[in-house]
């Protein structure tokens, strides 16, 4: 890449600047995947822990609704189960960790009370009550859970890409710029070198001449003043 | 009603040979280390051979089982209803109607939620007093309203009507389910005053026992909720241990509810044990648990005393309910990998 510029200065100051450009983007996008990694280990411990609670609740919940099965027959559950039409409300909302957008799910009518399950009260039993709650339990915790985990994947997602651009910045952008920065300043300075010895050699050059010139004008000088003293050589010929 | 003199002692001599065929505790013992399928292979050779042959085809596993206790249930049910007559007729039905109350739940429940007919049949247990023409009408039905208009000549038309407003209203199931279950407790004592001694006082006794303990457990389960409903709409008169004043005071402090519960001088000793688990137990399970084998005890009281008597039958049927609801326990138990130990307490009732 480095060889792909052409060795200006004016590149060499385009160079400088995204050097400086990127430098400050690496320096904060550590600062944000370091911010994410902190925000992103609070998550987990939040998911670790509503995930245990999720696999607790669930085998709560199926251990209710067997020994409703058992006691009371399929039959008379999936009855009690069909009493009512009515499906509990999930909305999503969004709310913002450090730049990334993660759901905010807001549950309505999850856990009711006894009234509310739609079966009648004479004709059933508390352990139907019991599992329809121990499956209400259930159900808010499987909606923590996607709220929880999905703001998790986001976020260890937004790392990755952090962690990609950093790195891509430390590893690849910010060598490759400095390699460029390096290859124009050697450029240029070997142009300067160049000019100079160019300089040099010129003013060798004209400096050579000059003392050529000199001593061509000294040998004539020596010349006319030998000629004044001996006839010059046509004047002789012309003689004869 | 049906025509003809009370006939207890021929309707006695035909349950004894039932009874002598229900499981005895021995059979239990066995099924409980069974797993599903030898449970369905151990009832084929007992009393529910033709059922399981029957359902065989079309159902499975535990399914199999359980609607092969249902439809040997409503078969037994329905012959005590065809060898009674008179009094004995009515007295076996009036308990019977509680199969009716099942039977038309589940037909509102399927029209609710627009199961296929078949699916509801499936669920029925013709066991109760209604004609099959009346439910075969109903399961052809698509709206709560016609199902109402259909039970227009029987007792549940004019409850489940004024029910169906509120239904309208509010769009849940609730009032029209606690119609149908008010009906049939409120009917269990009609016209039979308050004997005090002879088959009828213990009939009356056990009725009153039903009702009572239907209170108790709707009156821990309100408690327990600490929902805002009316415990008024849920007292059902009859029994002997609250009035309808007493249960909605009572209702809204848990261990004054208890409290009353464990001073009844007629129920306080039986359920004791339960009582005294029940004030820091989270489950009311255990309390209904021993509600059940309180009742159970009843039963076997009527046959004992009075073994000539519809007492006698009622005992039975309970005796039959209990054997159903004991190898359906067993074999759904079984299915969910419970162990030989937590069948044995927590699910069966001998």
């Amino acid at each position: 890449m480095a060889k792909d510029v052409k060795p200006t200065r004016k590149n060499l100051m385009a160079i400088e600047d995204r050097i400086e450009l990127s430098e400050r983007g690496h320096g904060t996008l550590e600062k944000k995947r370091d911010g994410l990694i902190m925000e992103f280990m609070d998550i987990l411990d939040k998911a670790q822990d509503v995930r245990g609670e999720l696999s607790e609740d669930y085998d709560e919940a199926q251990k209710k609704i067997n020994m409703a099965r058992a006691m009371e027959g399929d039959v008379a559950v999936r009855g009690a189960a069909a009493a009512l039409q009515e499906h509990p409300e999930i909305t999503t909302e969004s709310k913002n960790i450090m730049g990334v957008v993660v759901p905010q799910i807001e549950s309505s009518r999850v856990s009711k009370d006894l009234g509310q399950r739609g079966y009648g009260i004479m004709g059933t039993s508390a352990r139907i009550d019991e599992a329809a709650e121990a499956y209400e339990d259930l159900l808010e915790s499987i909606i923590l859970a996607a709220e929880v985990e999905t703001a998790m994947k986001k976020m260890l997602r937004e790392i990755e890409t952090t962690k990609r651009r950093v790195n891509a910045l430390e590893f690849k952008l910010l060598p490759e710029l400095y390699e460029g920065q390096e290859y124009i300043e050697q450029s240029l300075e070997e142009q300067e070198r160049e000019e100079t010895f160019r300089l040099k050699k010129i003013k060798e050059k004209k400096e050579q001449e000059e003392k050529e010139e000199a001593e061509a004008e000294e040998a004539e000088e020596a010349e006319d003043l030998e000629g004044g003293q001996a006839p010059p050589v046509g004047s002789a010929a012309g003689g004869n | 009603m049906s025509a003809g003199a009370s006939n207890p002692e021929y309707v006695n001599a035909r349950v004894r040979s039932r009874r002598a065929a229900l499981f005895a505790d021995e059979d239990y013992r066995k099924l409980v280390r069974m797993g599903p399928s030898g449970i369905a292979r151990f009832m084929e050779e007992t009393e529910y051979e033709r059922e399981i042959n029957q359902l065989g085809t079309r159902f499975s596993g535990v399914d199999l089982i359980e609607y092969a206790l249902n439809q040997n249930l409503a078969r037994h049910f329905e012959d005590l209803l065809d060898w009674s007559n008179g009094r004995v007729y009515d007295r076996i039905a009036r308990y019977l109607r509680k199969f009716d109350v099942w039977n038309l739940k589940t037909i509102i429940r399927g029209i609710y939620t627009d199961t296929p007919a078949e699916e509801i049949e499936t669920d029925l247990i013709r066991a109760g007093e209604l004609e099959e023409a009346t439910i075969d009408r109903l399961l052809e039905v698509d709206e709560i309203e016609d199902a109402i208009e259909v039970l227009g000549r029987t007792m549940y038309y004019e409850p489940l009507s004024e029910a169906y407003e509120v239904y309208e209203e509010t769009g849940v199931l609730v009032p029209l389910e606690n119609a149908l279950d008010r009906e049939f407790y409120e009917h269990l004592l009609d016209d039979l005053g308050r004997p005090s001694e002879g088959p009828d006082a213990l009939y009356v006794e056990f009725l009153q026992a039903e009702i009572d303990f239907r209170n108790a457990r709707n009156a821990l389960r309100l408690a327990r909720s600490g929902s805002g409903l009316d415990p008024a709409e849920y007292y059902i008169e009859g029994g002997v241990l609250f009035d309808e004043s007493e249960l909605s005071r009572l209702v809204t402090d848990y261990d004054e509810l208890v409290d009353h519960i464990a001073e009844s001088g007629r129920y306080g000793d039986r359920l004791s044990t339960a009582l005294g688990r029940l004030r820091n137990a989270e489950s009311l399970i255990q309390f209904e648990h021993a509600l059940d084998a309180a009742l159970l005890e009843y039963s076997d009281r009527l046959s004992s005393i009075y073994p000539v008597s519809v007492s006698a039958v009622l005992s039975y049927i309970l005796a039959k309910e209990r054997e159903v609801e004991n190898i359906r326990a067993i074999a759904r138990g079984r299915e969910v990998g419970l162990d030989e130990t937590e069948i044995e307490e927590e699910l069966v009732i001998l």
